[in-house]
């Protein structure tokens, strides 16, 4: 875990947020309205004895008390996905709605594609990309089982992903996974600067095309399980440049508590409006980590 | 990726949506208005079906769900076509009690007496559509896809879609 202590000086309460690497994340599911409503879901779940709790900050999310919720009845059918709760995040602050056109260029397994297809009440289009071929399949099996009927996938090294324009573009980006510790243990024995420095030609690669493929007064939104800075606010910095056409906006989700985007690492001074952009640690809402932008195209 | 070859391999042909409506009506009789709203399309043997939306020029994989394939005759739906539109059906359906739905969704082969005809069948428990069974002299088949069945340690003859 020593690829930590380099975020001893940006995250607050840093022994608490050290000593909750060990402990397993819950099981948590959204319910996908696309096939059932969020009552006759919580009855049903009722009637089976399944113990579980909403989350406070969105009802369509679960906290569920069961070991393998992959192996209840209301999964198999796509019911509910099993998702992380703040995997959940990203497709909030980008807020689609029906009949838009949506991109979402790193989708698989597609729990994010899923969500927004639901969010989109299944009209207008979803391309859902995804360069890895053998990636295809879990993101269609998942588009299937849930029942989205307004996606199509794409398999188009996202850097290079040739046409918009779209009304909203997630660019949830191959990360380092370091915000994903609790839930499989050992990923930060891989993580290192190196390693995030090397990501992040890809990352500034992939929203510097969104930003690209997105209709002026569009959104792009820009997300991570890391909190390597180099993966998160300098690949924004670096992607948006001194183009004035691009806005940051607040990322802020009701009830769910976020730290500022760092402004200074490394003795190195950062764009201010990056304090918009939010970092969610595990220690603060018993989570997982995620990093999250929100870009405003003018 | 090679775009000349995935163009190839990609090729969606768009289909006229009252023909795909017309099987279902036929075999299912599910109306035309279960599918209000969808573009239908082929590609190789399979129909696929997506909300109408205007599609950008682009290689597609999928364009929306996989909803039948023509590959052998009869026509045979897939589950998650059926787990959509099937609720609308009304005829060439099973009711099973629970202990029948477990060995459907383990993928599992059992008799079942019923006035279906013989072919595929949209198969039900407790009002929800567990998916796609074949019914043959008294006998249903499921058709679950294997990733989406209830473990088990029986294995079954089934075909998955």
């Amino acid at each position: 875990m020593d690829c930590l202590d380099r975020y001893r000086e940006i995250v607050p309460d840093y022994e608490a947020f050290r000593a909750i690497q060990y402990l397993p994340l819950y099981n948590s599911a959204r319910i996908n309205t696309l096939k059932i409503t969020r009552e006759k879901l919580l009855e049903r779940l009722e009637e089976e004895g399944v113990l579980f709790q909403s989350f406070h900050w969105y009802p369509l999310g679960l906290k569920l008390d069961i070991e393998s919720p992959g192996k209840l009845l209301e999964n198999l059918l796509g019911y509910i996905h099993i998702q992380e709760e703040l995997s959940m995040v990203p497709p909030l602050v980008l807020g689609p709605e029906p009949g838009e056109s949506v991109l979402d260029l790193c989708a698989s397994p597609g729990s994010k594609t899923t969500q927004i297809s639901q969010m989109m009440e299944n009209r207008g289009l979803l391309i859902a990309n995804e360069p890895s071929l053998a990636r295809i399949a879990p993101l269609r099996s998942n588009c299937e089982r849930l029942g989205a009927l307004n996606v199509a996938v794409t398999r188009y090294d996202g850097r290079n992903f040739p046409r918009g324009p779209f009304d909203r573009v997630l660019v949830d980006a191959p990360c380092s996974s370091e915000g994903r510790e609790r839930r499989g243990p050992g990923v930060l024995s891989r993580c290192s600067p190196e390693r995030s420095q090397d990501l992040q030609v890809l990352q500034i690669g992939l929203l510097k095309n969104a930003l690209r493929l997105t209709k002026p007064g569009g959104v792009v939104v820009y997300s991570t399980c890391t909190y390597a800075p180099e993966e998160n606010e300098l690949v924004v910095q670096a992607a948006l440049g001194e183009a004035e056409e691009f806005r940051l906006e607040k990322v802020c989700i009701p009830g769910l508590l976020e730290c500022p985007g760092i402004t200074e690492w490394n003795g190195q001074r950062l764009n201010d409006d990056l304090s918009c952009t939010a970092r969610y640690y595990p220690h603060i809402n018993d989570t997982g980590g995620f990093y999250v932008a929100k870009i405003i195209k003018n | 990726m090679s775009p000349r070859s995935s163009r190839i391999r990609n090729i969606f042909e768009p289909l006229d949506p009252s023909l795909i409506a017309k099987l279902w009506q036929d075999r299912f009789g599910i109306p035309e208005q279960a599918f209000a709203g969808c573009k239908f399309f082929r590609k190789a043997r399979s129909i696929w079906a997506i909300s109408d939306a205007d599609l950008p020029r682009l290689s597609f994989e999928t364009i929306g769900m996989r909803i039948m394939s023509c590959k052998d005759r009869p026509w045979k739906p897939t589950t998650s076509a059926l787990q959509i539109f099937g609720r609308y059906a009304a005829k060439n359906l099973i009711h099973l009690d629970r202990e029948e739905a477990m060995i459907f969704l383990e993928g599992g082969s059992q008799v079942i007496e019923s006035d279906c005809e013989i072919g595929y069948v949209v198969v039900f428990y407790r009002g929800d559509v567990l998916g796609c069974g074949l019914y043959s002299h008294g006998k249903l088949v499921s058709q679950i896809p294997k990733e989406r069945r209830m473990a088990s340690t029986v294995e079954s003859e089934a075909c998955p879609d």
